[in-house]
């Protein structure tokens, strides 16, 4: 049996964006601004994933994604000892390892630059937009924090295309509910207007940002993975202003270039795979282990699930729509059909689950996915354990193998010796 | 003895409802104690809770991964094996992750004439029992579409009147705990209240006064077992109370799913039926995935306090988020208060029986 590549393997030198300059900057500012907000009198607000970062910008204040900073936590080798930390405090390693390194961090007062730390919020904002965990968590911040909590409610919703009214209704007013609140605790007065510029800004990085994934589909592909995760910063963080904005444009433009000249990340392009879903903070480089081997990651939904339409003359329902209509709350049949629709499109060969240990919520479904993909449109997956911030328990060997061995399967799939 | 009936009826769960299909009545399972059950029964339709069991998983890990909870993937094992055939539909509320990924598992895995979700908010607010009413609403209508029949505002209200007299009963066994040489062990109520999840209520009740009627003369023997609590989450394996028992503790009172918070909360009989039902749910002791969290501590504080125990067992479900993120707080929280805590962790697979007892011995020594 001869299936394996005759070629020996060339490590893998990705072409830098010019962009990731700007990301630099970028996040310099960000955490500068933050380190700075007690001074300036802006409100910290500790924020989920997938609740309205709008708000926040709405009220000039400074979202802080602890979600966001475990991964910055996790790429600088930290994690592991603040999910000890955290454990240590008797929270079990079975939960999310964002929320277990964020309690590390808080109680060890250890952040990711050798400083002690993010400041700590003045209103800790939470839904369940994503997950069940998410407010359990922020529960638990409060206790620690003793500052206010608000906690917006998302009605669950089976089928994210349809949206019952009474279900948008009812997250609108807890939205509206939330802003009298942030005005309460900031004593600041909130500003319609100003929401809407705010809305209006970060509708306009959705835009850019779903042009950018809409150029992945070219043949070669021209952007990495690793990028993809690492220019995500922008758009959780700082979604609402101008400076994204003009990132994502300037990144929108890079990638656009690389397809008019055909230029892909990857030399030589011989596979074209979906990625599900998080990304493994600490070992990003795993990425690199596919392109050497010619697989170029096409397309993700982790991406995707920032990326979200708005309407600056409806503030609050379009807001509500948004957030309400996240695919990932659907069932795995909705999640399925977005990954047929981006297969066909994309031209895709196989997709890869990471079965990210410490998240139910990502991965419960994922075989059922995978199932559906195979049996309708013969796209075959492969699937692996790891923690997306915590190293510990990762088998790199095995997971390497079964990507060879995936690969393979692949090779002979695609490219049959006559 | 009389105990052993529920315990006879649960253990034949599947059979008793195969049972009840050859009579030609519809069977629908349901998940969680946030399934507004009254409203299945009004439709003429008995709900049954789906449970899992302690039994090795054979079929499961194909659809869900391992580091998922024991419940629902065992449940999951059992509909894959074919045990709930006889279900001729499933309700998902939204509780935790699992249950609302679960929900297309299932739909999708298991072939059941029909599934319902059911959105259930995550607060109490006056805006969300209005919210709650509107799903209700919905759910009511999908059942009268399912069974092409109204369901009368008399119906309900004799379902709500028939859930209320059940959790009444109930709570006359929960007093039996008050007394300090309670009739029945924890395992025993236990077993009795089990069984109130997988049979009809009017059943359910009958068993129910007849077991209280015959223990109002018992009276327990003085047997110096140390009082305790059981909290936390869903478990199959009553060999667990059992084992306390062996090892000189008895459990006099819960605040678990399966138990006192199923069974606590009436449903105001003279209210609009709808709303009185999202009232009830909504606003009885909240399981973890629910807010704010608090009151479920007072709430365990209170009854460790009325049942005068020495000790609380904090179980959780392996894998099991929104409880494992309550545990450092309501353990720290119980010993500030004086309440000495045994935090456990469990999975009703794979059982390890002999290390939980010696935990259990060395705590119970410890009280005595």
């Amino acid at each position: 049996m001869e299936t394996k590549q005759d070629k020996p393997i060339t490590p893998f030198k990705p072409a830098r964006l010019a962009a990731s300059a700007a990301l630099g900057t970028l996040n310099e500012k960000y955490y500068r601004e933050l380190a700075n907000a007690k001074q300036e009198g802006r409100p910290v607000v500790w924020i989920t994933s997938m609740t309205p970062i709008e708000l926040v910008y709405a009220f000039d204040g400074i979202p802080f994604f602890p979600e966001n900073y475990a991964a910055l936590c996790s790429s600088r080798k930290i994690a592991e000892e603040l999910c000890r930390a955290g454990e240590a405090r008797g929270y079990s390693q079975d939960l999310c390892a964002y929320a277990l390194c964020t309690f590390g961090v808080i109680f060890e007062k250890r952040g990711a630059f050798g400083d002690e730390g993010p400041p700590a919020p003045d209103i800790l904002l939470a839904t369940e937009g994503a997950c069940a965990t998410h407010p359990k968590w922020w529960e638990a911040l409060q206790r620690h924090f003793k500052c206010p909590l608000i906690i917006i409610d998302a009605a669950y919703t089976v089928d994210s295309a349809t949206l019952p009214e009474h279900q948008k209704a009812y997250y609108a007013a807890q939205v509206k509910e939330a802003a009298m609140s942030m005005a309460e605790a900031t004593k600041k007065k909130f500003d319609t207007d100003k929401l809407r510029e705010v809305v209006r800004l970060s509708d306009g990085v959705s835009e850019l940002w779903d042009e950018i994934d809409a150029f992945r589909a070219a043949i070669p592909t021209p952007i990495s993975q690793i990028d993809v995760f690492t220019c995500l910063f922008p758009m959780v963080t700082l979604k609402g202003t101008k400076d994204a904005v003009d990132f994502y444009k300037q990144l929108r433009d890079e990638v656009k270039e690389r397809v008019n000249n055909k230029v892909g990340f990857v030399p030589n392009e011989r596979f074209r795979l979906i990625w599900d879903l998080f990304p493994i903070y600490h070992n990003m480089r795993l990425l690199n282990y596919f392109a050497e081997r010619g697989a170029a990651f096409v397309t993700d939904l982790y991406g995707n699930a920032f990326s979200g339409r708005l309407d600056a003359s409806d503030p609050f329902g379009s807001l509500a729509k948004r957030y309400l209509s996240f695919f990932m709350r659907g069932a795995s049949w909705g999640k399925a059909e977005l990954y047929k629709q981006r297969a066909r499109k994309y031209h895709v060969d196989g997709i890869v689950f990471h079965s990210n240990r410490c998240c139910r919520f990502s991965t419960a479904e994922q075989p059922d996915v995978g199932n559906i993909l195979r049996d309708e449109l013969g796209i075959p997956g492969l699937m692996f354990e790891a923690n997306m911030v915590d190293p510990r328990g990762y088998d790199d060997t095995q997971v390497k193998a079964k990507i060879e061995s995936f690969l393979e399967m692949l090779e002979a799939r695609k490219y049959p010796k006559k | 003895m009389m105990v052993n009936e529920f315990y006879e009826a649960y253990r034949n769960r599947h059979k008793l409802a195969e049972g009840w299909k050859r009579e030609g009545k519809k069977v629908f399972g349901y998940f969680c104690n946030y399934t507004p059950e009254e409203l299945i029964y009004a439709a003429g339709i008995i709900p049954v809770r789906i449970r899992g069991s302690s039994e090795n998983i054979e079929l499961a890990d194909a659809h869900l991964p391992t580091f998922c909870c024991s419940y629902m993937r065992s449940a999951l094992d059992q509909a894959l094996k074919g045990q709930y055939n006889y279900l001729d539909g499933a309700v998902f509320p939204k509780s935790c992750d699992m249950t609302r990924a679960l929900y297309s598992i299932w739909k999708r895995d298991v072939k059941l004439p029909y599934y319902y979700f059911l959105p259930v908010p995550g607060k109490s607010t006056d805006a969300a029992v209005d919210y709650f009413i509107e799903e209700l609403h919905l759910f009511k209508e999908a059942l009268e579409k399912y069974t092409n029949k109204k369901i009368s505002e008399q119906s309900l209200k004799q379902a709500i009147k028939l859930y209320n007299e059940n959790r009444a009963l109930a709570h006359e066994l929960y007093n039996l705990g008050l007394r300090d040489n309670p009739p029945l062990s924890g395992s025993e109520a236990f077993a009795v209240l089990r069984a109130g999840l997988i049979m009809p209520k009017e059943e359910h009740n009958a068993m129910l006064r007849k077991l209280l009627a015959a223990l109002s003369s018992v009276k327990g023997s003085p047997d110096g077992k140390v009082r305790l609590m059981i909290a936390g989450n869903t478990f199959e394996t009553i060999e667990l109370l059992q084992a306390v028992e062996e090892s000189g503790g008895d459990v006099v009172v819960d605040d678990i799913d399966i138990g006192s918070r199923y069974y606590s909360a009436m449903v105001d009989e003279n209210a609009e039926p709808l709303r009185a039902l999202a009232e009830r749910y909504l606003r009885k002791v909240l399981c973890p995935c629910k807010h704010p969290a608090e009151p479920r501590l007072y709430h365990m504080l209170e009854l460790a306090k009325e049942y005068r125990v020495k000790g609380v067992i904090l179980l959780t479900q392996k894998y099991c988020d929104t409880h494992l993120y309550d545990r450092p707080w309501l353990e720290s929280s119980l010993k500030a208060n004086g309440v000495p805590v045994l935090v456990v962790e469990h999975s009703d697979t794979g059982w390890a029986g002999g290390k939980f007892k010696t935990m259990a011995q060395a705590f119970i020594e410890m009280l005595e």
